[in-house]
Parts: structure tokens; C-alpha cells; sequence
């Protein structure tokens, strides 16, 4: 007994001294005043921690083994990689504002749209710094799918890194008249069944924005701010879309992939014949890397596919923020976005706009070798839609648990 | 005459216990095997070579656990041999032993998801350290009750009887303790050292993807769906533990049965 | 001297052995209450009863309970007939080593080499194309990520069963099942009398306990599960950790609520377990 009340006096113990809270760190207000050369001065010889997801090899093979040896060469700073996307990232930042942490482990954040609104709301972003970037000026921000996140204005909080639209794949060996709308899908899947399904991640969510989308009637019809009512109606039918054909789908619908990345190694091994991914599908890497057939094939929905930028963000208490607007300067910069846009590498859309480089820097990206397989970004542009609010997104995910997956 | 089957189980016992181990290797040596070939269309040295180079830095994740565990797995069986005895010499021996149950039992991951919160409010958070004291805190009850058994009627006896023969505490414990306990010292070394190499949830939040072990690494590498840099990660996690129970088999086992 | 050095050790077995379980079972009850979190905002019931509303917990309890106890089974029966059948070959130089093996095998590993063996494009699956058995990688059966947990199962056993045969053949060893045996049948026992009268409860009596807890270990498992299971139903640790790391910040107090109904229920058993006698660990 006489133990048992030790441990408690001791547990109520480290609570107090734990719950004591420290305030973060105030230096962020000089950075904003400083010149970018005293800023650039003031990151070298430093560390920066980057928190981003690292679930693809191209990607991985960049930023190991391109920007963190540049960035050591070029500037001495140090790039740590952080494993971790959406929910991570909040959720550290969460914890670390919550226990009062005043260096934080991550400096900066690869975030898009949903992570933005959530980072946002618990202030755990650190800006607005985009308009201190020298690269800035090279990046359209009058492009409404650079300058608006899921229906948020970006305010220099974050900085815009790579642009995309998501796509469907199909075989076009094996299929010719792929479906572009919900009807011809069910057709397709309800003639082909067990070849389709939707991930129950990220991607899929995405994919559901477009069926929604098309649910409402218009590509524009999910624009604006989140209308409980709007989603409620067009959810409930969404789901009895699903629900309806889910037998047709992949394991009869009993299951679904919980990552993108095992969807993709279904439709290389056959498993399934119509998949979806961002980057236009990210058919041209697959191919060459020998996964997908040379017959592989993009396209957007008839209604369109969400195309949306990602971004880089300061977090509020990174102990480097010097260090991180020079990383993530050069990471905007033309030599990163150009070797970033290598099809046979990264293959991510530059997010600049071409026309505002320097000549040397224009006639280089323009000169710069295409993609050979999958579609170019400006093929889809007729069939692009906005990312709508992101609690759609918040919503999509717990309704597809618990309608669908659960059901 | 009886038909003798029992060769044939055997075989098959041993076959199937060496597969994974060969597979893991025959894996770590192929590229570009995909459905339908049985065998790789590449197989060679390229992708360990590959890692030598320290593209990845699984070399670095390499040194990182070996670290870890070496910590884990030294603090844990010391403090455990130690503190186990003033915990089974106790008059509420019961109680306290229970008590150690609680956390030995319960899934580090959800333990640390937990506990997460005291490691970043005290710095713990993403750094080795952190990994260390938290790992520490599942394997420390594991040496507690391992080494409760230890500390019986007769290990009492023997003490007393150094005591009244003069020897002080210091003496009790080298002289004494440590020769007969060293059996059981290397084992609980060798498990503790296992279940810290082998941890994934808990480093992983603790760690929060920023010290990268070698269970954390293979993860990586299935999400990247790159099996085979995932099976050449999971050749230096298993093969280490081979050496040690080769060791501790040879050495310990025999001694102790 | 002597007591003051005891008192030491103590303190250090509160400090590092009760503090942080009692620390971590505090903060998710706070949590899970609304106390604690950024977003939460004061002391409310609400997440407790949408946890206990929802039959989710519930599921997921009965089916991690339910593959832990059939992976429990199979290793148990499977690791009982080889140490009974097998004994004197497995005390030869080479084999005695091993079987020592599999515990060189982490359950990342385990369930990695499973998922590149059972998975529809995996071996197997090549294997039977070449064969001729299948045409398509759908038609191999579904074997990982499958709503029977047929991959995690194969895992557990290949995990834990290796464990028991070595458990079991010194628990042979150290309580002279041999010696017994040889006494029945020299009492007139028949063979299959003296399995089930003699060595089975001999064996079986010393350690269920550690049977038992192998259970509660399976029943928290994350990696293997992670990786081999399906969405729904999932197993308590990776809806527990789904749960806290979800993208609705609102909920993650629901999560929270999971941890406390899972670490009770744990804790009970163990204390059921335990508390009668005073069993300890003593494998291998």
C-alpha cells in the first residue's frame, strides 16, 4: 500500500513539473526584419529537418541523393530527413505545442491542402516568409491552383513546391474505350469484375472529390466553403453508389488497399485494370522503371480530376528558420525545380512559370526532354477542378470507414 | 517392418526453418523479379554494393541499432539484476512483482503513444536517447522478472552466509552474485538485447521516423514497395541475432543445463 | 547498509517500473476525457460514449482474440507434438542449434517474408502459374490482407511456435517427464495413457501461464498485423494507433478511450493471473 502511494505522490509529481508551460521561441520576429543576405549568412554551417512523405523511391533518390548533397555543398547545411505526411506532422506539431517544446523536431513540413487547414488552425505554422524568397518571384502566385489550397488563401505561409492533376490509368492494350464517368464505370466494372478499387488513403480520398464532384453536377460544383447540407446530400448518394456496385470490386468489395503504392503494384501484376494516382497517374516512371506496360495510358475524368499544388512550410517553433527559407529557397530555385522535373527521375511538374525565368534558365527547361509514356500536365488542363474545402476531404475519410469499409 | 517417416519430418523441419534465411539472401541479391518468373532476370552483388556506397543509409541505421540495443540491453539486464533483488526480497514481493506485469504486457506501441507526450515535454523526443529510456522501460521489467526466480531461499542463504563470514556488500555481489548469476545475466543480455533490436512500434513513435533503426528502415522500404533493399535490411537484422545464439547457445545453454 | 541499499533499488523499480505506466494510463484517461489536448476543451463524457456506442471496439477485440487464440492453439498443439515426437533428434549437435534459429527472426521480418510468399503475386502464386494451376493472379487464392487473417495467423505461428517447441523440451528436461514416463509404463500404462495422463499435464501444468501470456502478447501485436491484415476488422493495437494518429483531430480522444479499455482488460487478466501463485518467468 505504502508503495502504492508513493507512486502516486511521484506520478502527481512529474505532472506538475511537466505542466509547467515554456513559451516558444521569440526570435521569429527578427527574421522577418532581416535582409535575405543576412538570412543566407545566418543558415550556413546548420542542420535542417525535413518532415515529408517518403513512400517513393524517385522522390527518396532526389532528395538524398540531389538536393541534401547540393545543399552541403552549396550553402553547408545539413538536410535531415524526417519520415512522415498529413496526420504526422499535425499530430507532432500538436503534441510539441501542446507539451510546450520550443525547438521542434521538424523545420519544415511538405504539406498540401488538408494538413495546411489543420496546421492552421492550431497555429502551428510559422510565416508568412514566401515573399522573403528570392525564387518567389518566379512563381505565378495569380494561378488560382497555386495561390488558393483547398479553398484557403495561401498567404506566404506556405511555399508552393510542385503542381500535379490526379489521372486515371488504364492498359490501353487491353481496354479502348476506358470509363470517364460514374454510369460508364459501373458498366465497366459490373462487365470486368474484381478489377477496381479505391485505396483507402490519400489518393482515394482524391478520387472521391471527383466523384463528388460529378455528383453535384458540375465541375465547379464543390467551389467554396464546406456546406454540411451539400455534402450530405451528395455523400449519401455517393455511398450508395459505392455500396451498390462494391461487389464488382476488387476482393468483392470486402476489403480495400490501405496505400496507394500497393494499388499501383496491382495494376503492374494485372490484380486491376483501372487505377489513379496524382502526378497525372505516374505512368511515365512506372514504365520506365519496367512496372507498367508501354501501353499504359492517362486520362482525366469527363467531369475533371482535382489538380492541386503541394507545398513547404515553416513550422512555428523550427529552431533554424533561417536555414529552412535557404532550403526551401533552393528548392523553388530553377536548377532544383528543372532537375525535380526529369522524367526519368522525380518526374514532378516545375512549379514556376516558365516565362518569367531569365533566357538562359527558359531555354533550358525548354530544352529539357519530356515524358515519352504518360501525359503531359497541360493534356488535363481542360479537365481540372479545384480541391475543394478540405473538411470534405476530413469527412470522405471517416464516411468511407464507417459506410462503406465497415459495412 | 515399420516405415520410418520420422527422417523425412526432420528434413522438412530443418528445410523450412533455413528457408527464410535463404530466401531473405536469394531476395537481397535479385532486382526486378516480377510476377510471373520464378526466378529474378537480375541476381548479383549490385544492390549490397549498392549499399556500401551508403546511398541509403542503412549502414548508418546498421551502427544506430547495434547502439541502441547494446545500451538497452546492458542498462536493463544491470539495473534489472539489481533492483530485482530488493523487489523479491521485499515482504510485499507479490504486490510489486504484479506491478511489473503492467507494462511488460501491454503493446509498446500503444505504451508509447502514451507516453509520448512526457518524452517531448522532456526532450526525449526523436533523438537515440529518447528511443534508449523508452525501450529501457520495456525491457527493464522483463530483467525484473526474469531474475526474480534468482533471488531465492538459497541465493539468501549463500548472502547471509558471506555476510557472517565478514564480506561486505561490495564483496557479496562480485565474489559471490556475479559468478553464480553469470549464466543468467548473459541470457537476460542476449533477450533484452533482442527485444530492443527487434522493436518497431515504440521506436517508431518515440523516434518519430528520425532515428532510423533497421526495423524502421524496413518498413521504409516495404512502403516504397523496394523489396529487395527491404530483405537486404532484413538480412542485417537477422543475422546478428543468428551470431549471438550461436554464442550464447554454445556457451550459455550448456553451461546453464 | 543493507536496507538503505534495498530502499535504493526501490525507488529505482517505482521510478522506472510503475511511474511511467501509471504516467502513460493517466494521460490517456485525461485525454480521452477532454482534459488534456490542444483541441480539447474541458471534462466531457462524449468521446467515451461514442467509443462504446459504436460496435468497432468490440469487433476488433473479438477478432484480435480470436486470431491470438487459434495462432495460440495451432503453435501449442503443433510445438507439443514435435517436442514429444522429435526429442532425442533435437538434442543432436546441429539441429539443437537450429531450432534455435527462428528467434533470429523479428516479427517485421516474419511478416515481410509471408506477405513475399502467400501475397497474389508472390511465389507461391508465381510457382502455381508456372505450373500451370493458374492463369491469372487473381485466381490464386487470397491469403495476406484477408478478411480470415490467414497471413497473420501463418505468421503468429511461425513466430511463437518455435518458441514453445524449445520451452517445452526444457520443461521436459527440468520436471523428468522422461522418468515419469518410464515409472508409468513400468505400472502397466499404456503409451497413450501415458501421453495423456503423464506428460501432456506434466508439461501443460507448468506452463500454461506463460501460455496465457503469449495470448495477451498476441492480442496487442502491431507490426505483423499492420502489414498482413485488412482495414476492418482490425486488430486492437493498429486501431488503437489509427485511432490517435487519425486525420479528424477532434477524435483522437476517442482513440485514447480505446487504449484505456484495451490496457484494463490486459492488466486484469494478467492480474487473474498472477495473483493466486507467485509464477514467474523462467523460460528457456
Amino acid at each position: 500500500m505504502h508503495n502504492i502511494n508513493v507512486s502516486i505522490l511521484l506520478v502527481l509529481l512529474l505532472f506538475t513539473i511537466v505542466a509547467c508551460e515554456n513559451d516558444p521561441t521569440q526570435d521569429s520576429l527578427n527574421i522577418q526584419e532581416m535582409s535575405w543576405e543576412d538570412i543566407s549568412d545566418q543558415a550556413k554551417g546548420s542542420t535542417v529537418n525535413f518532415m515529408m512523405w517518403q513512400g517513393d523511391a524517385d522522390i527518396n533518390d532526389y532528395i538524398n541523393n540531389y538536393v541534401a548533397p547540393t545543399l552541403k555543398e552549396k550553402y553547408n547545411i545539413r538536410l535531415n530527413i524526417i519520415g512522415g505526411q498529413g496526420p504526422e506532422i499535425v499530430q507532432l506539431v500538436m503534441g510539441e505545442k501542446q507539451a510546450g517544446v520550443k525547438k521542434g523536431q521538424a523545420d519544415i513540413v511538405w504539406i498540401n491542402g488538408e494538413t495546411f487547414f489543420q496546421l492552421r488552425k492550431i497555429e502551428g505554422l510559422w510565416g508568412p516568409f514566401v515573399q522573403k524568397l528570392p525564387n518567389a518571384q518566379y512563381i505565378d502566385f495569380d494561378n488560382s491552383f497555386i495561390n488558393t489550397d483547398f479553398q484557403q488563401p495561401v498567404n506566404n505561409m506556405e511555399a508552393p513546391w510542385g503542381i500535379n492533376q490526379f489521372a486515371i490509368i488504364y492498359d490501353s492494350a487491353q481496354i479502348s474505350n476506358p470509363p470517364r464517368n460514374l454510369q460508364e464505370l459501373e458498366n465497366f466494372i459490373k462487365a470486368n469484375p474484381g478489377f477496381f478499387t479505391i485505396s483507402n488513403d490519400f489518393s482515394g480520398m482524391t478520387l472521391l472529390k471527383s466523384f463528388l464532384a460529378e455528383l453535384s453536377g458540375s465541375p465547379t460544383g464543390l467551389d467554396g466553403p464546406f456546406d454540411e447540407e451539400k455534402y450530405q446530400k451528395l455523400s449519401t448518394r455517393l455511398w450508395d453508389y459505392i455500396n451498390r456496385n462494391k461487389r464488382y470490386f476488387w476482393k468483392e468489395g470486402t476489403t480495400f488497399p490501405k496505400e496507394h503504392s500497393k494499388m499501383n503494384q496491382m495494376f503492374a501484376s494485372g490484380e486491376l485494370k483501372i487505377s489513379f494516382g496524382f502526378s497525372e497517374g505516374g505512368v511515365e516512371s512506372k514504365v520506365r522503371q519496367g512496372l507498367y506496360p508501354k501501353s499504359t495510358r492517362a486520362y482525366a475524368w469527363d467531369n475533371g480530376t482535382i489538380r492541386n499544388a503541394n507545398y513547404l512550410g515553416i513550422t512555428y517553433n523550427s529552431s533554424n528558420k533561417a536555414a529552412a527559407m535557404e532550403v526551401i529557397n533552393f528548392l523553388i530555385s530553377p536548377e532544383a525545380q528543372l532537375k525535380k522535373s526529369d522524367p526519368t527521375g522525380m518526374d514532378s511538374n516545375p512549379v514556376l512559370s516558365i516565362d518569367k525565368l531569365d533566357p538562359e534558365w527558359k531555354s533550358k527547361f525548354e530544352a529539357s526532354p519530356k515524358r515519352i509514356y504518360g501525359a503531359q500536365l497541360s493534356d488535363l488542363a481542360n479537365k481540372a477542378i479545384q480541391e475543394p474545402a478540405p473538411e470534405y476531404m476530413i469527412r470522405l475519410y471517416e464516411d468511407f470507414r464507417k459506410k462503406v469499409i465497415e459495412k | 517392418m515399420k516405415f520410418n517417416w520420422k527422417p523425412y519430418i526432420l528434413t522438412l523441419i530443418v528445410l523450412l526453418i533455413l528457408f527464410p534465411f535463404v530466401y531473405m539472401v536469394l531476395l537481397s541479391l535479385a532486382s526486378e523479379w516480377r510476377f510471373p518468373d520464378l526466378l529474378p532476370s537480375y541476381f548479383g552483388l549490385r544492390n549490397w554494393l549498392k549499399i556500401i556506397g551508403s546511398e541509403t543509409g542503412l549502414l548508418h541505421s546498421f551502427l544506430i541499432s547495434v547502439s541502441i540495443s547494446l545500451s538497452v540491453a546492458t542498462v536493463s539486464t544491470l539495473s534489472g539484476f539489481f533492483i530485482s533483488r530488493s523487489v523479491s526480497y521485499h515482504p510485499k514481493k507479490r504486490v510489486l512483482t504484479l506491478l511489473t506485469y503492467f507494462p511488460y504486457i501491454l503493446a509498446p506501441v500503444v505504451f508509447a503513444a502514451c507516453l509520448s507526450y512526457f518524452f517531448l515535454r522532456m526532450g526525449l523526443f526523436g533523438n537515440a536517447t529518447g528511443v534508449i529510456v523508452a525501450q529501457f522501460m520495456i525491457t527493464f521489467p522483463y530483467a525484473l522478472i526474469f531474475f526474480s526466480s534468482f533471488w531465492n531461499q538459497r541465493t539468501k542463504n549463500l548472502e547471509d552466509l558471506v555476510a557472517t563470514l565478514g564480506g561486505n556488500q561490495l564483496q557479496t555481489f562480485f565474489k559471490m552474485l556475479f559468478p553464480i548469476a553469470k549464466g543468467m545475466l548473459l541470457i537476460c543480455f542476449f533477450q533484452t538485447f533482442l527485444i530492443s533490436w527487434f522493436e518497431y512500434g515504440l521506436t517508431s513513435i518515440i523516434g518519430v521516423g528520425k532515428v532510423q533503426t533497421l526495423t524502421i528502415k524496413v518498413f521504409l522500404f516495404i512502403k516504397e514497395a523496394n523489396f529487395y533493399y527491404g530483405a537486404l535490411s532484413c538480412c542485417l537484422l537477422i543475422f546478428p541475432p543468428v551470431v549471438l545464439l550461436y554464442l550464447n547457445k554454445r556457451y550459455v545453454f550448456n553451461k546453464l543445463v | 547498509m543493507r536496507n538503505k541499499f534495498s530502499h535504493i533499488g526501490l525507488v529505482f523499480f517505482v521510478l522506472i517500473g510503475v511511474i511511467p505506466f501509471a504516467a502513460a494510463f493517466i494521460y490517456a484517461l485525461l485525454y480521452s476525457l477532454g482534459i488534456v489536448g490542444v483541441l480539447n476543451s474541458g471534462f466531457t463524457l462524449q468521446h467515451w460514449q461514442t467509443v462504446l456506442a459504436s460496435s468497432e471496439v468490440f469487433k476488433s477485440f473479438g477478432y484480435s482474440a480470436l486470431v491470438a487464440a487459434i495462432s495460440v492453439v495451432i503453435s501449442v498443439s503443433f510445438a507439443l507434438w514435435l517436442a514429444l515426437k522429435f526429442r532425442k533428434e533435437f538434442d543432436q549437435k546441429i539441429l539443437s542449434f537450429i531450432i534455435y534459429l527462428p528467434l533470429a527472426i523479428p516479427g517485421v521480418v516474419a511478416a515481410f517474408f509471408t506477405f513475399q510468399l502467400f501475397s497474389r503475386a508472390g511465389f507461391f502464386s508465381r510457382l502455381a502459374y508456372q505450373l500451370g494451376w493458374i492463369n491469372e493472379v487473381s485466381q490464386f487464392p487470397d491469403l495476406v490482407n484477408d478478411a480470415l487473417a490467414t497471413g497473420i495467423i501463418i505468421t503468429f505461428i511461425t513466430i511463437v511456435m518455435p518458441f514453445f517447441v524449445l520451452l517445452f523440451l526444457n520443461v521436459y528436461k527440468n520436471e523428468r517427464v522422461g522418468n515419469l514416463s518410464e515409472l508409468a509404463y513400468s505400472l502397466g500404462a499404456s503409451s497413450k495413457q501415458v501421453l495423456w495422463r503423464v506428460s501432456l499435464p506434466v508439461i501443460l501444468r507448468k506452463t500454461w501461464t506463460l501460455i496465457a501470456l503469449y495470448f495477451i502478447f498476441l492480442l496487442g501485436a502491431y507490426e505483423i498485423p499492420l502489414l498482413l491484415g485488412q482495414e476492418s476488422p482490425q486488430m486492437l493495437s493498429v486501431l488503437i494507433i489509427r485511432e490517435i494518429k487519425q486525420f479528424d483531430l477532434s477524435k483522437i480522444s476517442e482513440g485514447y478511450a480505446i487504449a484505456i479499455i484495451y490496457t484494463i482488460v490486459v492488466s486484469v487478466a494478467v492480474s487473474a493471473l498472477f495473483s493466486r501463485k507467485n509464477k514467474t518467468l523462467n523460460e528457456i
